[in-house]
């Protein structure tokens, strides 16, 4: 065998297993977004098999566009989850990365605290926050409101101080199960999981800054806010690049949090909006399925093309 | 940080005690579903019971045998166990040739390898669905999702054995060659020995991955291969009236996850960016 075939038989198996992977189940979606497939039609049974003489053409994109109300609502919703997310957790990331990245006692241990949110599994983490932490009524959420109200109420005998509190109104907990409310909920709870995962990133990132030049911005008397602008942000510029863009990745997929969080309530993503074409229109959920793949493809570009400059360096 | 000459006490002082604040808050929801699994459902809605309360074993017993919460535990390790081995098992020799033996199509084929990963799940649901139940009649096995953990994280674990692999010096390899040492020799007498750190933690975060999965082995299952995903998802109690059981559950479930988790830290930076991050 020569030196070549040997380390090309190698990578055969993976690239033969990834290319199957990639290529049946989306060259299906293709195929089923330009026919009509509905799993239940008594008036047309032959449109319940997939099969080329029900060929629809560009007909499936056209209704999932112009004529499915939710298809807009769903993009705009998954780019305002998506977005919110990435700047909450890249802030926050920031902020804490730079405020443990130094000595003090414990750090060993506020770091394992830190990251344990990141390998919580997303279903627990949705039910955990959406039963026991942000029900208005049960949760700590309803309980912290009470207990406010509670307080509110005891000034209210004080004299003098309770003409005061007399005047406050009565705290209502917000309720997380609306359409809109339930969307913040998402945030809220994969903000909560993800910014682990940036400050990992941005920490591992500022191990590697030009101490010296630091220094050196020091001694001619940089504030710290300063230095954090020149210096600290411009060396994290590809941390932040890959942060973001893996997050998008990652959360225009985003799909256990909304089935746990808003089930019928209204508040839907691409996926979630797939999931439920599928349960009947499988042509119209193929269809939302290769647009919801041009999206992430948009991301994808961008982020593969860092990661490839940085591949062989 | 910064190297100051003079740390004020204030800086000290404040900035510590800051950051401990935050990684508090940052552990409570996990502390509080821990705390709460040993509260009975009742107590575990009673704000006089939020910190003081008599510790049960109640919900642990009760998800042991109203749950069936073992069928589901042991499908989560064995589907993630095989998924991760059968990974390592395409993915070594895979990483191993391109490290070592680049071809000027390596680069290419990586980045490929990594599109995949790209692509929303979603978009492939009911292909995939069509295909496990009409066509391979493979749906809800633990073959399956063995199958479909393996290749969703293929390209991670290939991109980690990769980045490790290039760090070992070429020159220990040449002088292998050298030796007359054959291609297998070469992997198990000095590759792996070297790369075995790195191995060790690119499979425990493979694992960690095939255990917190939700989509797939949702979607794709429905008793007989269904994992923890599964049970949390179809238990997620709408109105609060399990908060103790549901934590029981969601402790049992992640609880030693988080903890292996806790091991694999450094490793995560460079699986997750790809080895863009150093």
């Amino acid at each position: 065998m020569s030196q070549r075939t040997l380390p090309r038989l190698m990578q055969t198996p993976a690239v033969l297993l990834l290319l199957v992977w990639m290529l049946v189940p989306l060259g299906m979606t293709i195929f089923f977004s330009f026919i009509r497939y509905v799993l239940n039609n008594l008036r047309k049974p032959e449109w319940t098999t997939p099969n080329i003489d029900n060929w629809r053409g560009f007909g499936n994109y056209e209704y999932v566009l112009y004529k499915s109300k939710d298809f807009w609502f769903a993009v705009q919703n998954s780019v305002f989850i998506v977005g919110s997310i990435i700047v909450l957790t890249v802030a926050l990331g920031l902020a804490i990365a730079v405020l443990i990245n130094r000595s003090f006692p414990g750090r060993g241990m506020v770091r394992v605290l830190l990251i344990s949110p990141f390998f919580v599994m997303p279903a627990v983490n949705a039910v955990l926050w959406i039963n026991m932490l942000l029900d208005p009524v049960l949760g700590l959420n309803g309980l912290i409101v009470n207990g406010l109200n509670g307080v509110i109420d005891g000034l209210r005998d004080f004299p003098l101080l309770g003409n005061f509190f007399s005047f406050w109104p009565e705290l209502q907990p917000i309720s997380f199960r609306a359409t809109q409310t339930s969307a913040y909920a998402v945030i809220v709870m994969v903000t909560w999981q993800w910014t682990p995962f940036a400050i990992l990133i941005f920490m591992t990132s500022l191990q590697s800054e030009d101490q010296q030049q630091k220094e050196a911005a020091i001694l001619d008397g940089a504030s710290a806010w300063s230095q954090f602008v020149n210096l600290t942000i411009p060396h994290l510029a590809r941390p932040i690049a890959i942060v973001i863009m893996i997050q998008a990745i990652f959360h225009l997929s985003l799909y256990a949090e909304i089935e746990i969080v808003s089930r019928g309530n209204g508040n839907k993503n691409l996926p979630y909006l797939i999931g439920e074409f599928a349960s009947n229109n499988i042509g119209a959920a193929s269809a939302t399925g290769i647009f919801a793949v041009i999206l992430a493809n948009i991301v994808a570009i961008f982020l593969l093309r860092i990661i490839g400059k940085s591949l062989m360096d | 940080m910064v190297a100051v000459v003079n740390k004020s006490t204030f800086s000290k002082v404040f900035w510590p005690v800051l950051a401990w604040t935050v990684a508090i808050v940052f552990f409570f929801p996990i502390f509080w579903m821990v705390l709460t699994s040993f509260k009975t459902d009742a107590d575990a809605v009673k704000p006089e019971y939020l910190i003081v309360f008599t510790p049960t074993l109640e919900n642990y017993l009760n998800m042991i045998e109203n749950y069936d919460f073992w069928r589901f535990a042991k499908n989560s390790v064995i589907t993630s166990l095989f998924a991760t081995a059968f990974t390592l098992f395409v993915g070594v020799p895979a990483a191993y040739a391109m490290a070592f033996n680049p071809s000027r199509h390596t680069k290419d084929i990586l980045i490929w390898m990594l599109s995949t990963k790209m692509l929303p799940a979603a978009a492939v649901l009911y292909p995939m669905t069509f295909l496990t139940k009409n066509i391979l009649g493979l749906f809800d096995t633990h073959f399956l999702i063995i199958i479909v953990l393996s290749l969703i994280n293929l390209p991670i674990v290939i991109w980690m054995l990769f980045t490790y692999f290039k760090e070992i010096p070429k020159e220990i390899i040449e002088a292998g060659k050298m030796d007359g040492v054959s291609i297998w020799g070469e992997i198990k007498d000095i590759v792996l020995p070297l790369a075995w750190g790195g191995l060790a933690s690119t499979a425990l975060l493979c694992f960690i991955f095939c255990w917190n999965e939700a989509y797939w082995t949702v979607r794709l299952t429905t008793i007989d291969a269904a994992t923890l995903s599964k049970l949390i998802e179809g238990n997620r109690a709408p109105e609060g009236l399990f908060f103790g059981r549901l934590s029981a559950v969601s402790t049992a479930a992640v609880g030693p996850i988080v903890v292996l988790g806790w091991f694999c830290q450094k490793q995560l930076v460079q699986g997750l960016t790809f080895g863009a991050v150093k």
